[in-house]
């Protein structure tokens, strides 16, 4: 009896087992992964149609409004606090990528009911899901790539970046903490699973509460205090400061400091979370469609 | 509406959301026109009440919202559960199914209206809450044109399978269009010919008009007569693409779910 309950525990390991041990097999399931989500991706040409289309017109139907309020003498190209905006759809397309991109990623497959066959696979679910998540972030840069040059084309200017090494750190670190939070929104995903509304409400509080759109000095003082819990709200600022070097939130040094504990605790916590519900889940039989 | 009585969160989006991009468009505003952001607007629209300006604009894109995103994800699930083919063999007229599909956006859309606009007009402008009602009328004439969309939209499902990516894309070109957060002036001249066509338009310009500006129906009847004749126009046409539609599916087996 013992050495039978041994057998299934090893081969229960080992169905389950996520052999990550060496650099090269987790490139090469991270390489799977990115390839099997862009293929299907690809499969689907209305999505790929509608997003093309839908994402930068989010950007354009804000800018229109938000113009009505401008000075009514023409700004310069470039002063009109475009590149502001710019910047914030920029924030806000990579977001998405977290809460509907990574997130979803579990609810997809399983309504679909492929969830079972996916976390079968001999890979780590990690891996798989950061794999989706490279994928997003190239089609991301894609569209954000056309709706700058579309905004050129439309006279709004070139967008600045004043420095690009600094922008680079702190967007390295925003989708390090992207991926966490990704990850800790999968989890989510994976236990309440009637999920659009607690999606919508994380999205757009994001949109309110981070500094995205406007700066949070906007904000009135006792919910100013809100935004500066939010994590987002720094990785944000720090980009912007590269960007157009607006003044930063907290002391510039120390924000560096603050940025980067963030970036690297939400992607911890996410990976222990995440893999905490899964466990959950399979031990308790949950990994169901509804 | 069992759908939404089971789902409240989803009628509580429609509610909330009004108030969420009102609030984006009005915070963004005033960091872009500072002290001067007010006057500006007004320069612009002919209005000081920011608030009531945007938030007429958001729930009438709100109803179109419901109304395209009901009839197409309606069939959608139909045809995911295997049951289109069932309903569509039913003894019944399409058309009443259809306009039987839609007949709870009455009751949605109502709502949505009289609590987001209902409840904005209380605050900010009590004097104005009796021209709730003509702009309600105008509501009303205004979701018959967005039912025939809902129709064409309805024979796009069944075609190409994607509601969802549909429903974004074109909830947001009508956004853009029809003038939600800025008079439709601002737009190119290309643009300005499509926004023309659109219901949502007028329903919008019209309630601003009420609302903001003391009109009544009768001065307006100009853009009144073009709403009702875009009523007539959009349900014929969106019928006919449907059944169009309908029989190429019922030829080439388009019915199935993928």
């Amino acid at each position: 009896m013992g050495s039978s309950s041994e057998l299934r525990r090893e081969q229960v390991s080992l169905v389950n087992s996520q052999n990550t041990n060496s650099t090269a097999k987790l490139l090469a399931e991270f390489r799977a992964a990115f390839l099997k989500d862009l293929r299907s991706y690809i499969r689907q040409p209305a999505w790929v149609l509608g997003e093309l289309v839908s994402t930068p017109l989010w950007f354009f139907f804000f800018a229109l409004g938000v113009t009505l309020f401008a000075p009514t003498t023409p700004a310069a190209p470039g002063e009109s606090g475009i590149s502001f905006f710019l910047l914030g759809f920029v924030f806000i397309v990579l977001f998405g990528t977290s809460i509907w991109g990574i997130g979803q990623t579990v609810r997809n497959e399983q309504t679909a009911g492929t969830l079972e066959q996916f976390f079968l696979a001999p890979a780590s679910r990690i891996t798989l899901i950061v794999g989706r998540w490279a994928r997003i972030f190239l089609t991301d840069s894609v569209i954000i790539g056309y709706t700058t040059l579309l905004l050129y084309l439309f006279g709004g200017g070139l967008v600045t970046l004043l420095d690009p090494g600094l922008f680079l750190m702190g967007l390295g670190l925003y989708e390090l903490g992207l991926i966490g939070f990704g990850l800790f929104v999968a989890g989510l995903t994976m236990q309440i699973k009637s999920y659009n509304t607690v999606s919508n409400l994380i999205f757009f509080g994001y949109m309110i509460l981070t500094g995205a759109l406007f700066p949070i000095t906007v904000i009135p003082t006792p919910f100013r205090y809100v935004c500066m819990a939010i994590p987002f709200t720094y990785f944000i600022d720090l980009m912007r400061h590269a960007a157009l070097a607006t003044p930063t939130i907290l002391p510039e040094t120390l924000e560096y400091v603050v940025a980067i504990v963030l970036a690297i605790s939400m992607l911890a916590v996410g990976m222990v979370m995440f893999n905490k519900v899964e466990r959950d889940a399979r031990s308790g039989g949950s990994i169901a469609t509804s | 509406m069992k759908h939404y009585t089971r789902y409240p969160g989803n009628f509580l989006i429609y509610l909330f959301l009004p108030f969420l991009f009102t609030l984006l468009i009005f915070g963004m505003g005033r960091f872009v026109g500072g002290g001067d952001a007010a006057l500006n607007f007004a320069a612009r629209t002919g209005t000081t009440n920011i608030i009531v300006y945007e938030i007429l604009g958001s729930a009438v894109w709100m109803t179109s919202w419901v109304v395209v995103e009901d009839v197409g994800v309606a069939l959608r699930d139909e045809q995911m559960k295997g049951t289109l083919e069932q309903n569509f063999l039913a003894p019944v007229n399409r058309f009443t199914l259809l306009v039987g599909m839609s007949l709870t956006d009455i009751v949605i859309t109502t709502g949505i209206f009289f609590i987001v606009v209902g409840a904005t007009l209380a605050i900010t402008l009590p004097s104005s809450l009796l021209s709730l009602i003509p702009a309600f009328l105008i509501l009303l004439v205004g979701l018959i044109p967005l039912f025939g969309i809902g129709f064409l939209f309805a024979g796009f499902v069944i075609r190409f399978k994607e509601p969802y990516i549909f429903i974004q894309t074109v909830n947001l070109l009508f956004a853009t269009l029809t003038g939600t957060y800025y008079p439709v002036t601002f737009l190119p001249y290309w643009a300005q010919f499509v926004s023309g066509v659109l219901p949502q338009t007028y329903v919008i310009d019209e309630m601003r008009q009420i609302i903001l500006a003391n009109q009544t129906l009768v001065n307006l009847y100009g853009s009144v007569f073009v709403l009702l004749a875009l009523a007539l126009a959009y349900p014929i046409l969106g019928y006919g693409i449907f059944k169009r539609i309908e029989k190429r599916a019922g030829v080439t087996g388009e019915f199935s779910k993928y």
